[in-house]
């Protein structure tokens, strides 16, 4: 552990972290939206709100929560809770999408 | 130096079956630790979206069925493959405490050969869809 965390590393290893956050949530949220939009046009309402609440999900933090590269200021860092948060929405999120594919095959035929 | 900045609280950090084993490491080891997960999750998400994508094709070009077994697979897959992500952070996170050699990435061989099979499949059936 460096002597004091909020020092600045010169490999940018926080901003770096941060920013796979940030394309992580982001592509969630983007795959949750086309999922959304599908499950309409497949005329699913139901699914279409599930696609709908995992793109909100993965963006509440960002909104609640002041984004400080997650490098708190005693060094421990706490990696598990927001890693598995966004974990299961991808296994929402994949569970959804193959659910809508099902659903497609049954419609369309 | 180390005397300072210790918290005096226990670690009470969890999971614990990775935080009881070994010492803390370079703050920056856990971040790169941290980033490798993180995209273990987008390959899988990556999966997910693009059986999604297949679906969304699906209902605007009227394609076959098949497409959409295909895109329900590619979507499990990708959801089984984030949930890896999880388990090898803690496994990396682990061996990092414990200043041992980083366990081999398993999962690679099994996603390079599910993705050629993807692709395969998927050129397969394009070639039977435009010779029909």
């Amino acid at each position: 552990m460096p002597a004091d965390p909020r020092e600045r590393d010169p490999g940018l290893q926080p901003e770096r972290t941060a920013l796979a956050w940030q394309r992580t949530v982001l592509s969630v949220t983007v795959g949750s939206l086309v999922l959304a939009a599908t499950a309409v046009r497949l005329d699913r309402p139901v699914l279409a709100v599930a696609a709908a609440g995992v793109a909100v999900a993965a963006m509440l933090p960002i909104v609640l929560r002041i984004p400080d590269g997650d490098l708190p200021a005693h060094g421990r860092l706490r990696s598990w809770g927001f890693l598995s948060r966004v974990v299961w929405l991808v296994v929402a999120l994949g569970l959804l999408g193959a659910t809508t594919a099902v659903t497609s095959l049954v419609v369309l035929g | 130096m180390t005397d300072d900045h210790v918290p005096p609280q226990p670690d009470r950090r969890r999971p614990r079956s990775v935080y009881e084993v070994g010492t803390e490491p370079d703050a920056r080891f856990s971040l790169a630790n941290e980033r490798t997960a993180l995209a273990w999750v987008r390959t899988g998400l990556s999966l997910v979206a693009g059986g999604i994508a297949l679906t969304s094709f699906a209902t605007f070009a009227d394609l076959s069925g098949v497409l959409d077994v295909v895109a329900a697979v590619a979507c499990l897959a990708g959801a089984s493959l984030s949930i890896w992500a999880l388990v090898s952070w803690a496994r990396n996170e682990r061996a990092l405490r414990r200043d041992e050699p980083l366990p081999s990435p398993r999962a690679l061989p099994v996603l390079v050969v599910g993705v050629v099979a993807f692709g395969l499949g998927l050129a397969a059936y394009a070639v039977v869809e435009a010779l029909a």
